[in-house]
């Protein structure tokens, strides 16, 4: 029996659909077999940033509505053995799906995959019930500013209220530079006030956008700091234990200062 | 020892601490403030099971929340009457 774990986030545009096409794409190169699902109905993205936007045939729309088999409706990733994308309805919006038949698609997709990983619409409201509905865990992806931090923990509260755990905290778009001259809070900080595990961080890393614009998850060429990132959370999730590097970038005054004050 | 140094050479807090001081405080009324309905509850559940015990008028009973600071208490207000006899009971 597969995970089915959902996306989320309190805030929009924290990253979450980056983080499922990676995560997907990177557990697929771990060699498990995933699917990814887009749970954002009228507003997909999945499968652009994806680059199978070409492919689409068939929705979980289509699926709910009978107008095609399930495994019909999954769009065979061809780079990389394993993975999967169901889209999301561009045509119909949010109340036209009910978590049940949510829940009853991911049931099916867990018994045939051993990830099936749902991204989530931003917010609280039905797209989140949706997204959610089949779901065994969350992933919750923050940035680490007050405003994205404020709405991650309206949307633990709620994913604790609907009993899905564990809940794993992902800070992505992690500068250590602004860390290290104080203007960003770090990990410690952000675990302080959500108190939840944290899965992982992300650096804002220019790649994101590049990779985006290609359509070419960025774990394909394992270069940049986010895809080693993303490489590093897929095999936490996959059960392996690696430790969370201290990506804070100490500037030169802070350097000399604790070099000054440093503890025998 | 770091910030205290920095704060001889006179330097401004940090923004980030400033950041995440104005999220506890806002979290924390948050995750407390948005279930009204819970503290009717609450209060309805105390009061049976206080009513158990002592003696006093159902309506005296006041549950609230205080926020001083970084921190949240629960308060319960029953002005009481007199303990009930529970070896009576017994
Ligand atoms: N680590 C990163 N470094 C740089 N840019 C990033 C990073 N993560 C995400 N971005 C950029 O942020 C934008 C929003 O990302 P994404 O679409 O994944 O967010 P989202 O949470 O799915 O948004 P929505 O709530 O609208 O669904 C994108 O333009 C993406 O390229
Ligand atoms: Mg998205």
């Amino acid at each position: 029996m597969g995970r089915v774990i959902v996306v989320t986030s309190g805030k929009g545009g924290v990253g979450k659909t980056t983080s499922t096409a990676n995560l997907g794409t990177a557990l697929a190169l771990l060699g498990k077999t995933v699917v990814i699902v887009d749970a954002d109905v009228g507003l997909r993205n999945l499968d652009i940033v994806m680059g199978l936007e070409s492919r689409i045939v068939y929705t979980s729309m289509d699926v709910i509505d009978k107008h095609c088999e399930l495994s019909k409706a999954l769009v065979r990733d061809r780079r990389v053995d394993g993975l999967t994308l169901l889209a999301a309805s561009q045509k119909n919006n949010k109340d036209d799906i009910q978590p049940a038949q949510m829940k009853a698609i991911c049931d099916k997709l867990r018994s045939t995959h051993d990830f099936v990983l749902v991204d989530s619409p931003a917010g609280i409201e039905r797209g989140f019930s949706n997204a959610s509905a089949g779901a065994d865990e969350a992933i919750v992806v923050t940035t680490p500013d007050v405003s994205a931090i404020r709405d991650a923990d309206r949307i633990i509260g709620l994913i604790q209220h609907a009993r899905i755990e564990p809940i794993n905290l992902v800070i992505n778009r992690f500068s250590p530079e602004l860390v290290g001259n104080g203007s960003m809070m770090d990990q410690a900080d952000v675990m302080d006030i959500l108190n939840i595990d944290l899965l992982g961080i992300v650096p804002e890393d220019t790649g994101v956008i590049t990779s985006t614009n290609r359509g070419i998850p960025l774990v394909y060429e394992e270069t940049s700091a986010a895809a080693h990132a993303y490489m590093r959370i897929a095999r936490r999730l996959t059960g392996q234990q690696i430790p969370i590097p201290d990506l804070e970038q100490k500037g030169l005054f802070t350097s000399i200062l604790n070099w000054f004050t440093r503890k025998s | 020892m770091n910030i205290s140094i920095r704060q001889l050479f006179g330097r401004k807090p940090k923004s980030s601490s400033i950041a995440k001081q104005r999220l506890k405080l806002v979290i924390t009324q948050d995750r407390l403030d948005v279930d009204d309905r819970m503290m009717m509850r609450l209060q309805h559940e105390l009061t049976e099971v206080l009513a158990k015990y002592f003696e006093f008028s159902m309506n005296s009973v006041q549950v609230s929340l205080k926020h001083e600071g970084n921190s949240c208490t629960l308060v319960a207000d029953f002005p009481y009457k007199k303990a009930h006899d529970l070896s009576v009971n017994r």
